[in-house]
């Protein structure tokens, strides 16, 4: 995971973390009319933006998908919930491009974008996982705070999520994967490879994503129709699926997609010289 | 359009140092959570009303009016279904599970008012200030400051792009669910496009300006903690304690015969 | 001698990717004190000579540098872009993106911040900047509520607050409007007469480049002119091959056969010049070309837009616009004109429904805009918006101007050759399956001029439509638009680029505070130049100097075509 803090060396980097923010902010602003869990969950399309900003911008995007939902509380909603939200949308674009290397075999191609069924498969498989842990997470927290029932949350961000990650995103991703490139500004350029951690137990920590979120939504349901309702029973019933996605985080890893974008630069350049 | 919750009042409270008021804020929260009785709520909700009266911010309570009521009602109502107590009161619906909800929307309801207090009484550079100075990285500051700095900018951006896009046609109200979805791309690649794009020129702004030229930085706005701010930490902590004894050694403001 | 400020030898540098150098075998040199005027078109590689001066290039672009630049001695190779940068403040183009704090005192202190300056210093220098730059009294305003000339004027004093010795603005006015251009040319002024400060600025305007001590011109990445300013501004010939827009009385006596070295530039030293030989402006030619005019105005179709005693208000109670009445007939080319705030573009986008009337009556085709919506009126009356990117959102060019067909749900057929009709109409055919992000600024903007078209609206509406672009580029996209009209289409146009409305508009209308204050012909409203100065607006060289004679006229090619004599 220590990308997430040697990211902070790169202006650019820093940058991206402000610009996603205040995207995400904008963008959620004007659908304050509505929220249901104050900080946690509203009805927007922009949740499609912190999937995307994960994929293209990697660390910055999961700091700047934190900053841009707690920034859009400060413009009404500010509450405990928000420390739920915080964390719950780092990790909804941290996921995904934490993941998404695991997917690919050292010789394919492993650009962020949706440029073939393979990838729109682990695109959606992807989103959907990171969905399910940003609901887990939220969805626990508020819990233990008392404040919502946690079925209802869960349902709620899950779908709400999902669903805009998997309409709208691969048609942005299309969109906005090769300008983003242009520009130089994928974190898989940006950033060196010894700065990202290196991917040795990938599949394992691929394995404890899907265990904690999967897990968390299917045991969370479980107990929630069965009658244990909200409160520190359920917060120590589901306390080990946060823990396994957080432990899954840490070994992802995720700088074998480093090397493979300075590989590609490096092969451009010698192109242009040739 | 500012969409800033920040009034310039010039009070007492706005002097505080950004530090005092993020300890109240978050002491508030704390002090929200001790109560579960809505009588003693009413009590912890009377005393953050003064503190924003005091503070003369009271009215931009008409800008999130809005969200306080309605989170109290689906509060309310998710509670009465989906918790239970003793006494029955209709269908599946019993009393304790309704006073239940009607105590969770009140704390809500205190958070956010207590959050829109501090927005309302500290200027974001003071919040970003305060954040450095408790410890957090200059460059995470700088991250929340700027991003602070441009979502007006981009909410005009979105504006613009919403009437460009409507010149030529785009309707968002027409369609099934994931046409109106789809709908939103004309806008949403727009905004992402025009404001990722100026990544670039103001990494290189940033740096001629000398980001990053050295580790350490000085800093043009001073806070300091006062003898008003050590005072009123004193008098709130006194405050929470007394709360805090009252429910956990006294048993008062809790709630019998509930369970989730 | 004393050592040169700034001295580039042999720079060469290449943008990762491409195989064309932005620069090419540079050399130039800036001594202490001096006020340096770059030009060239776009993509010359001025930008880049820009960053190249504070190690931007090389270090933080990427690409390869060959050659060397040094500033106050020191080779910007070695050491880091933080460093130069106490030496050379580089304030760039886009003032919106070189902004990052919530406030105008945090936003000048943020340089010295970095260089760890002393709490009391930076107090100090924050008052003496915003002095300098007419912002004091701002300190606590939030940067979005200010104008884009204030913003541009804060960016300049945040990099002066920093005392660097060398200052380079890259197309400081471009975007701004006359009165913001206005005060950052007075900042210019009052800086190029400071010995410690030097001077250079990458600049469109060639009327304001008059006061530099030398112009260096820039072709192709290349080097073409790097003389006195008078004697660059004299050499016509030059400039037009460069893309770079001559002064217009320089051009005329130029076409006339004066040679370089005797050429006026300003229309006063022209109306010396011109009654020194003994030149005559014939009374009938001139009037021949009034005629034109009245003639033209006949040859208009019915009204297609009405306005009667138009008020808005905003929601937050600021009156926009004040009983406004303005006719528009078909086949019209009429440019809307004023200061930002003046209401001028409030006033348009009540034509295709944007906005509606607070009091007052909007009619187009006869009917009401209230009662048509947007949907419909966007059929009759299309709205190119200023920047092409708040638009372009598909992956080929052919789909983006396929949307609005698209969405009026037209058949495949249809949709298909109003693209091909669109496309063709603004010199792009043949180009559909490009990506609308890779084209050039004034590609993407014929792109969103396409998307309307395909609608086929009666009316053009289009605000800005030559920011941004450089003089050959502002040439083209005006051809087209006066081809549209030529072919039947109505055109409105907002702008405050006065050569052009003089150059192809027939009609003008100047807001100002809300109200009408000029309405006419343009011929009519360019001869009150003291209304106009009023406005905040000041007409073309060479329409002041055909005013000066006593003889309006609205470009070089009339002044060419009514002087007789020498």
């Amino acid at each position: 995971m220590k990308e997430v803090l040697t990211m902070w060396r790169h202006t650019q980097m820093v940058v991206l973390v402000a610009l996603s923010a205040a995207i995400y902010a904008a963008v959620l602003i004007p659908f304050k009319g509505f929220p249901i869990i104050p900080g946690a969950v509203e009805i927007r399309p922009a949740n499609v933006f912190p999937v995307i900003f994960g994929l293209l911008f990697g660390p910055a995007g999961a700091w700047g998908a934190a900053i841009g939902n707690l920034i859009g509380d400060f413009f009404g909603t500010l509450s405990p919930g928000s420390i739920g939200g915080f964390v719950g949308n780092f990790f909804l674009a941290l996921l995904p491009y934490k993941m998404w290397g695991a997917y690919f075999r050292r010789d394919e191609n492993v650009e962020q974008n949706v440029s073939s069924g393979k990838k729109l498969a682990v695109y959606i498989a992807v989103a959907a996982v990171a969905s399910m842990a940003c609901a887990v997470i939220i969805a626990w927290w508020v819990a233990v705070l008392g404040i919502f029932p946690f079925l209802a949350t869960l349902v709620l961000i899950v779908s709400n999520n999902a669903i805009m990650a998997i309409v709208l995103g691969p048609v942005l991703l299309l969109a906005l994967y090769p300008r983003v490139k242009q520009w130089g500004l994928l974190w898989t350029e940006i950033m060196n490879p010894e700065e990202v951690p290196a991917s040795r137990l990938q599949r394992v920590g691929n394995v404890l994503v899907w265990v904690g979120s999967l897990g968390g939504v299917a045991v969370g349901v479980i107990l929630s129709l069965t009658g244990v309702a909200s409160g520190v029973g359920i917060g120590l019933a589901l306390l080990p699926f946060p823990i396994l996605i957080l432990v899954g985080s840490f070994i992802l890893g995720g700088r074998e997609q480093v090397e493979a974008a300075h590989e590609m630069i490096a092969g451009e350049g010698q192109e242009s010289e040739a | 359009m500012d969409p800033s919750l920040y009034l310039d009042r010039g009070t007492w409270v706005h002097r505080l140092d950004p530090r005092t008021k993020m300890f109240l804020l978050i002491g508030s929260f704390v002090l929200a959570f001790v109560f579960l009785n809505p009588l003693y709520l009413l009590g912890v909700l009377a005393v953050v009303l003064l503190f924003g009266y005091l503070a003369g911010v009271l009215v931009n309570l008409r800008r999130i009016w809005f969200i306080l009521v309605a989170i109290a009602i689906v509060s309310a109502i998710l509670w009465s279904i989906f918790g239970s107590g003793r006494t029955p009161l209709f269908l599946f619906v019993e009393r304790e599970a309704v006073t239940y909800g009607i105590g969770v929307a009140l704390r809500i309801d205190i958070t956010i008012i207590a959050g829109m207090i501090f927005l309302s009484t500290t200027r974001n550079e003071e919040v970003a200030i305060g954040l450095v100075r408790l410890g957090i990285p200059y460059r995470f500051a700088f991250a929340v400051s700027t991003a602070l700095r441009l979502v007006p900018t981009i909410v005009a951006t979105g504006l613009t792009i919403s009437q460009a896009q409507r010149s030529r046609g785009l309707d968002l109200e027409s369609g099934n669910f994931i046409e109106r979805i789809r709908k939103h791309l004309p806008l949403l690649v727009p905004v992402f496009v025009t404001t990722v794009r100026s990544t670039n020129v103001f990494s290189m702004a940033l740096e001629s300006k000398g980001f990053g030229a050295s580790p350490e930085r000085t800093y043009f706005l001073q806070i300091a903690m006062g003898r008003r701010d050590v005072l009123v930490l004193v008098v709130f902590v006194l405050l929470l304690a007394g709360c805090i004894a009252l429910r956990v050694v006294g048993g008062y403001g809790g709630l019998e015969g509930f369970t989730r | 001698m004393a050592e040169p400020e700034v001295s580039i030898r042999n720079l060469t540098y290449r943008y990762r990717g491409r195989k064309d150098p932005a620069l090419d075998g540079i050399n130039l040199e800036v001594a202490e004190g001096e006020f340096v005027v770059i030009m060239g078109h776009s993509g010359a590689g001025k930008s880049t000579l820009c960053t190249s001066l504070n190690g931007l290039v090389p270090h933080f672009l990427r690409g390869r540098m060959e050659g060397e630049v040094r500033v106050g001695g020191r080779s910007t190779r070695e050491g880091r872009v933080g460093e130069f940068g106490q030496e050379v403040g580089l304030v760039f183009q886009d003032f919106e993106a070189q902004l990052f704090s919530t406030n105008v005192a945090l936003e000048v202190a943020f340089g010295p911040e970095n260089f760890q300056v002393e709490h009391e210093e930076m107090v100090k220098r924050v008052e003496n900047v915003l002095r300098q730059v007419r912002l004091e009294g701002f300190e606590d305003r939030t940067p979005a509520t200010l104008s884009g000339g204030q913003k541009q004027r804060l960016a300049i004093a945040s990099v002066l607050a920093i005392q660097p010795r060398i200052l380079c603005l890259d197309e400081p006015t471009t975007d701004l409007d006359p009165m913001g251009k206005l005060g950052v040319f007075e900042i210019a002024e009052e800086l190029k007469n400071r010995d410690d400060v030097t001077l250079i600025v990458v600049e469109h305007e060639t009327e304001e480049t008059l006061d530099a001590d030398r112009i260096v011109v820039l072709r192709d990445g290349k080097i073409v002119a790097n003389r006195p300013a008078r004697e660059v501004l004299q050499d016509v010939k030059l400039l037009e091959e460069s893309s770079v827009m001559p002064l217009q009385v320089a051009r005329f006596f130029h076409e006339r056969g004066t040679e370089d070295e005797q050429l006026p530039l300003t229309p006063e030293e022209g109306v010396e010049e011109f009654e020194r030989r003994g030149w005559r402006v014939s009374p009938e030619r001139h009037r021949e070309l009034v005629e034109a005019d009245e003639e033209r105005e006949q040859s208009y179709g019915e009204t297609l837009i009405e306005v009667e005693g138009l008020s808005h208000h905003y929601p937050n109670g600021v009156v926009a616009l004040e009983g406004v009445d303005l006719s528009v007939r078909e086949g019209e080319f009429l440019a809307v004109l004023g200061q930002n705030g003046s209401g001028k573009t409030t006033l348009v986008k009540h034509f295709n429904g944007l906005l509606k009337p607070t009091e007052g009556s909007v009619r187009v085709d006869g009917e009401e805009t209230v009662k048509q919506g947007i949907r419909r009126l966007g059929q009759r009356v299309g709205y190119v918006f200023q920047n092409p990117d708040h638009q372009i959102f598909s992956d080929t060019v052919a789909d983006e101007v396929a949307f609005g067909p698209k969405i009026r749900e037209m058949d495949e057929g249809e949709i298909g050759e109003r693209v091909e009709e669109a496309l063709t109409a603004v010199s792009m055919e043949g180009r559909g399956d490009e990506d609308p992000f890779g084209l050039t600024k004034g590609e993407r903007q014929r792109v969103a001029v396409a998307s309307i078209l395909a609608v086929r609206p009666e009316v053009l509406i289009l605000d800005e439509p030559t920011t941004g672009l450089d003089y050959a580029e502002q040439r083209s996209m005006m051809e087209l638009i006066r081809r549209l009209n030529e072919a039947g289409s109505t055109i409105i146009v907002v702008t405050h680029t006065m050569w052009v409305v003089a150059e192809y508009a027939h009609r003008a209308v100047v807001m100002r505070d809300g109200k009408v204050a000029l309405q006419g012909s343009v011929r009519e409203v360019f001869a009150e130049e003291d209304e106009l100065r009023d406005a905040s607006l000041r007409p073309p060289h060479i329409v002041s100097f055909g005013n000066a004679l006593g003889y309006p006229v609205l470009s070089v090619e009339e002044m060419l075509r009514v002087t007789e004599g020498g």
